[in-house]
């Protein structure tokens, strides 16, 4: 049964390190929901599994078709633009991931998946940012104005509990005020104010009047991706163009989130899910080419509540099933190299025997044991400790350690 | 209600001439394209049917602070308060021929909610229909609709109120029994919690207070307690909330019990549990006798006989609720609310003692509390030295200003920026109330005071003009926010900010004073 921990006894208070405002050291986690449950065997076909084709006959994706990444398995063709990440390492997949959730039920599997557990308070995004990895950490993080943000209208519920967040929808949103000028000449007023303040107060002014020049330095500007990055046109792209003028601002943006919506594909699957692949695909490779060296420090994961049926139904479609995947891109590759490079799987194969309840591929890895390599790189170090505070009753298995092994 | 006082020094010309006529000038000449006050329309704002019960203009004209130093009665007022509104400080210094008289009779005023006048805030938040809505009902709703009702019900209640000190209590309690309601059916029960054991007993008494809790479903789910029950001799209670009730609730940390003592209070609660299954009676707290553990208990060197059944919850509260540890614990973090941080042990003792005293009368001990000198502070150590956390700054800064509030989303987005969203902190110990972690909050704060002064809030209704217009000028509305004479380094930056529109309002917002209290 799931507890609500008490904070330690309150001793000296230990803030998490921050160099909100300067920076430089953070790094950024992108978390990436994909609402509507996503067909893993879509994203990425297992194109050398009979099953597969036997189960998909008018859905599947061929064995030429896609990107070949190993073995086994495929990227479907409208993401080949994450081909080139996969073959440098910095692009990887999960496959057969998810949750324990049976319910199949979109709201129950993404409550549970957002919250990281049952019976616990608030979201494992919010509950990381305000606890930190460390197994002691006591309460009363401090958190930089502008560490996590949700991009869009509302706050996904895996930030609840966040020391911060905020929900906005672009850049513009951050700046102090809407005049850039009278806000310069505000923001000097402020400062000279808090410049008299010797305690706290007036240290903590420091990194929030230049977290806000640089806001209103970057504001007014049009934005120009580097390295001739192309957004897809649309809410994701955009949202992920906003999420990378951040990090480049150096805001202290330490986690922020995105949802892709639509992915409930029972039927026409192969039309509705093509746009949608095409905005994926080409959205996060524009997202590593604009940030450059900086994805070193950025780490994005791509989830979703749940797999789907693995035979296809009458309508051209896929019902709600278990397994899907889940996609990583960015600087934990490095630290953690079997991210990056490969499809992880403990491939069970498709076969009627092994599928789940009413035919579904099983959750062979747990979304926390991919989450929690991914938040101890975050937080600098290199445990693979459970995070009690984070996943409550989760002891985690490393997953990015397994490989798949081919029949 | 006392005839207003006029304090004879407040119209003294001399002191009051930097920020004379010439600014007002300019900054109404900023705010619209042209002439001035009239260019905004009046009150442009659609309150949708709400009656807010208030005349929408901010009516002077208004007695100001004059002092170099935070007075006795701003920071009396400020102190049992979510901030002053531009009539309070007149009123309150009218209450008593002497600075001292008038904040203690203002003390005894608010240690007396029931006899404060309050319909306009009650009619406010009447539209909130599903606060009133029994238990079982609130399965009825949306846990979003719930949510959002039970914070705009916080803060308009806070901001509307003229039962102040009663609504600092109430979130004062909010932390100290905290419930975070996006765990499991806290999200529709939160607001019976909110109801019938926060607000229902706030300045009442501690131990009933404690009860109420103890039994609330809410608690009962937040805390585990619901699956804490012992069938068989092999089941193991939960002790999640027996571990809370003692850390948190009552003794404290350092309060000198033991895990014994946690494992021996979780067997004595064996078998409380809501229903939350049929869809009749669900969120009913109900005592089942065959999942009660039914042995002897010893808590804190006290012996519970067998079979006490149901009982054994009320020598348990009988135990804790009035334990030298609890008064002691429970002082401290009154006297950090109400004094500073860290508190001083003086009044501690002394409150603790009171506590004591009057069985746990919250009222009772509250006055010890005011009658402390560390409380009134004549030598201004404390004064004006406690930072506001998010939601006190958000609803001072629309009590100060006069303006007006629904509190729809966009005010509790806000809220959510600043960390301290209502209703959603993760873990049993509540909201802190110390500094730290909140420093990271002045951006939010900061770009608040901006939209605010500007007006650009939705759902929410500044008139700057008419502020300026019944202060009479910008040095007085300056003493309305900070609460005395501004220092020569704010008086020069408001007056720099004076010629660009509603820029000297948000730097007085903005500014280090107003982030405290």
């Amino acid at each position: 049964m799931g507890q609500v921990h008490a904070p330690q006894p309150t001793g000296p208070n230990t803030p998490k390190v921050h160099v909100s405002g300067d920076g430089d050291q953070e790094k950024t986690l992108v978390v990436i929901f994909l609402r509507g449950g996503a067909d893993g065997l879509t994203l990425v076909p297992p194109v050398a599994d009979d099953g597969y084709h036997r189960a998909r006959p008018l859905l599947g994706i061929d064995t030429n078709e896609g990107h070949r990444l190993d073995d086994l398995f495929a990227l479907h063709p409208h993401l080949g633009a994450l081909r080139p990440l996969f073959d440098e390492g910095r692009f990887g997949v999960i496959h057969a991931a998810g949750s324990d959730d049976h319910t199949r039920s979109h709201f129950s599997a993404q409550d549970l998946m957002e919250h990281g557990g049952e019976g616990v308070g608030g979201g494992w995004l919010g509950r990381y940012l305000r606890y930190g990895a460390g197994q002691d950490a006591g309460g009363g993080v401090q958190a930089s104005a502008l560490s996590a943000v949700a991009l869009g209208k509302t706050l996904p519920e895996s930030l609840r509990s966040a020391p911060s967040a905020v929900v906005m929808e672009d850049f513009d949103s951050l700046a102090l005020g809407q005049d850039s000028y009278a806000t310069a000449l505000l923001l000097h007023e402020i400062e000279l104010l808090y410049g008299l303040e010797t305690g706290e107060l007036g240290h903590a002014s420091r990194s929030a009047v230049s977290a806000l020049r640089r806001i209103e330095d970057l504001r007014g500007r049009p934005y120009v991706p580097s390295g001739g990055a192309e957004y897809p046109k649309g809410e994701f792209g955009r949202g992920l163009r906003e999420i990378a003028r951040m990090i480049k601002a150096r805001v202290g943006l330490e986690a922020a989130t995105l949802d892709l919506n639509g992915w409930d594909s029972h039927l026409t699957q192969s039309a509705l899910l093509a746009p949608l692949l095409r905005n994926l695909g080409d959205g996060l490779a524009a997202f590593a080419d604009d940030l450059g060296p900086q994805l070193a420090t950025t780490q994005v994961v791509v989830m979703t509540e749940f797999g789907r049926r693995v035979h296809e139904n009458a309508s051209f479609g896929t019902d709600h099933g278990r397994g899907s995947v889940m996609l990583t891109l960015g600087g934990a590759c490095d630290a953690l190299p079997s991210l990056g490079g490969h499809v992880t799987a403990d491939w069970p194969g498709l076969d009627g025997s092994v599928l789940e309840g009413p035919g579904d591929l099983p959750v062979v890895h747990d979304y926390r044991d991919v989450l929690t390599p991914i938040l101890h790189w975050h937080s600098g170090s290199t445990d693979d400790a459970p995070l009690p505070r984070v996943f409550p009753d989760h002891d985690p298995q490393p997953v990015w350690r397994r490989r798949h092994s081919p029949s | 209600m006392s005839p207003r006082r006029h304090l004879p020094t407040r119209r003294d010309l001399s002191r009051r001439g930097f920020l004379g006529t010439s600014a007002l000038l300019a900054l109404g000449a900023c705010t619209g394209c042209g002439d001035g006050t009239d260019l905004i329309p009046a009150w442009g704002f659609d309150f949708g049917g709400w009656d807010t019960g208030r005349d929408p203009e901010v009516a002077g004209p208004f007695d100001v602070p004059a002092a170099q130093k935070i007075d006795l009665v701003r920071h009396v007022a400020g102190r049992v308060s979510f901030g002053l509104r531009p009539d309070d400080y007149g009123r309150i210094r009218g209450l008593g021929a002497t600075q001292e008289d008038a904040a203690r009779a203002f003390l005894e005023e608010q240690l007396a909610p029931e006899s404060i006048e309050d319909e306009s805030a009650r009619l406010i938040v009447r539209r909130l229909e599903t606060l009133d809505e029994p238990v079982g009902m609130l399965f009825e709703f949306q846990p979003d609709l719930l949510l959002r009702e039970l914070s705009r019900g916080a803060l308009l209640r806070a901001v509307y109120s003229r039962r102040q000190l009663f609504e600092v209590m109430v979130s004062f309690w909010t932390d100290h029994f905290n419930i975070d309601v996006s765990k499991g059916d806290c999200r529709w029960l939160k607001t019976a919690d909110d109801r019938d054991v926060v607000r229902a007993h706030a300045l009442g008494s501690f131990p009933e207070l404690l009860r109420a809790s103890a039994t609330s479903p809410a608690m009962l789910w937040y805390l585990d307690g619901r699956t804490n029950r012992r069938r068989t001799p092999d089941e193991r209670p939960n002790e999640n909330y027996a571990r809370e009730l003692l850390e948190l609730h009552t003794l404290g940390v350092d309060g000198g019990y033991t895990q014994q003592d946690v494992m021996e209070v979780a067997r004595c609660l064996t078998g409380w549990t809501v229903r939350s299954e049929e869809k009749f009676f669900k969120g009913r707290v109900e005592f089942r006798p065959d999942e009660h553990d039914n042995g002897a208990k010893t808590v804190l060197g006290h012996r519970i006989p067998s079979g006490l059944g149901r009982r054994d919850l009320d020598r348990v509260l009988d135990l804790v609720a009035l334990h030298p540890s609890t008064a002691r614990f429970l002082a401290t973090k009154l006297c950090r609310r109400f004094i500073a941080t860290p508190p001083p042990t003086n009044a501690v003792d002394v409150v603790a003692q009171a506590f004591l005293d009057s069985r746990g009368d919250i009222r009772s001990t509250l006055r010890a509390l005011f009658q402390t000198p560390e409380f009134f502070d004549e030598h201004s150590r404390y004064r004006g030295n406690r930072l506001k956390r998010p939601f006190h700054f958000v609803v001072s800064a629309l009590r100060t200003t006069g303006a007006q509030t629904r509190a729809d989303d966009r005010l509790l987005d806000y809220l959510l920026s600043m960390g301290q969203a209502p209703f959603q902190h993760p873990t049993p110990d509540g909201y802190p109330e110390e500094e730290t972690p909140w420093l990271g909050t002045l951006v939010w704060r900061w770009k608040f005071a901006v939209a605010l002064a500007e007006n650009r809030i939705p759902d929410v209704s500044l008139r700057i003009e008419s502020l300026l217009r019944e202060f009479g000028d910008l040095e007085d509305l300056a003493r309305h926010v900070l609460g005395r004479q501004p220092t020569a380094a704010e008086r020069s930056g408001i007056l720099r900010s004076a010629s660009r529109g509603p820029q000297a309002l948000a730097l007085l917002v903005a500014s280090p004073a107003f982030q405290r209290f």
